[in-house]
């Protein structure tokens, strides 16, 4: 089909979690922007409401997920769109474990900064 | 009946003159993902203040806030972000085979609704006291 372009193999495993992830982020996405720029205006923003917010087990959860599903989307989207370049061997490993650290360092950070958001321990 | 064109390559950028709604798509896709993606890296890091005490993480965030550049920025954010999220479901439609022959379309119709919800949020964003 000469109209369909797209940096994913289809059908294939990596192809599926993106879709997967995305169809979770959409929604996800849209409640964050709409809660924290809408609902609340981002420059009222202080600890004591992020706290209050991330104090939620439901909401932490939620957060938590975002972090860990946008950091699979975004990163396995920069994979497969380097793939799609035509990058092969050794750049391809290497670029592979790279992106895994980083997804690694960000994931960890996220949950450090959103305990640290917290009163829940 | 379908029909096959041979419409050359999506990376050769130098003959951008010749491309099709699809082709526009998915460097927009892949723009607009780049940035998001640099954008949750650049998020973390300023949430990060957070582990420096409630005072630093309130100053920093209003301190921002505070700048009209974040606030075009982050016009310019959500105009990325929604972008993305609608031509991600028309790519997710084109995955599934649904109105194929409409996919041109869908991707002026993702240009258009993109730019009204970024014109229509606009007072929202540059609302609020500033520095």
């Amino acid at each position: 089909m000469a109209e369909h372009y797209s940096s994913f193999e289809r059908g294939g495993r990596r192809w599926l979690l993106q879709r997967l992830t995305a169809v979770f982020l959409i929604g996800v996405l849209a409640f964050h922007f709409l809660l924290l720029h809408f609902a609340n205006h981002a420059a009222d923003i202080t600890f004591a409401g992020t706290q209050a917010r991330m104090s939620q087990v439901g909401y932490f959860a939620t957060m938590w997920l975002f972090l860990v599903t946008a950091t699979f989307h975004g990163v396995n989207g920069v994979y497969n769109a380097l793939v799609n370049q035509g990058i092969s061997g050794t750049q391809k490993t290497a670029v592979k474990w790279a992106l895994v650290v980083a997804s690694v360092l960000l994931v960890a950070q996220g949950t450090r900064v959103a305990l640290a958001m917290t009163n829940l321990v | 009946m379908s029909q096959s064109y041979n419409r050359g390559t999506v990376e050769d950028f130098g003959r951008w003159r010749e491309f099709s709604a699809g082709m526009w798509a998915w460097i927009f896709h892949k723009f607009t993902g780049w940035v998001l993606v640099g954008y949750l890296f650049t998020h973390i890091a300023v949430l990060s203040t957070a582990t420096q005490g409630a005072e630093m993480y309130t100053s920093t965030l209003q301190g921002l806030e505070a700048l009209l550049i974040v606030r075009f920025l982050e016009v310019g954010l959500l105009a990325v972000a929604v972008f993305h999220i609608l031509n991600g479901v028309r790519l997710l439609m084109v995955d599934l085979g649904v109105g194929l022959e409409a996919q041109d379309k869908s991707f002026y119709a993702s240009l258009v609704l993109t730019g009204a919800i970024v014109v229509a949020s606009i007072p929202t964003f540059l609302g609020g006291p500033l520095a």
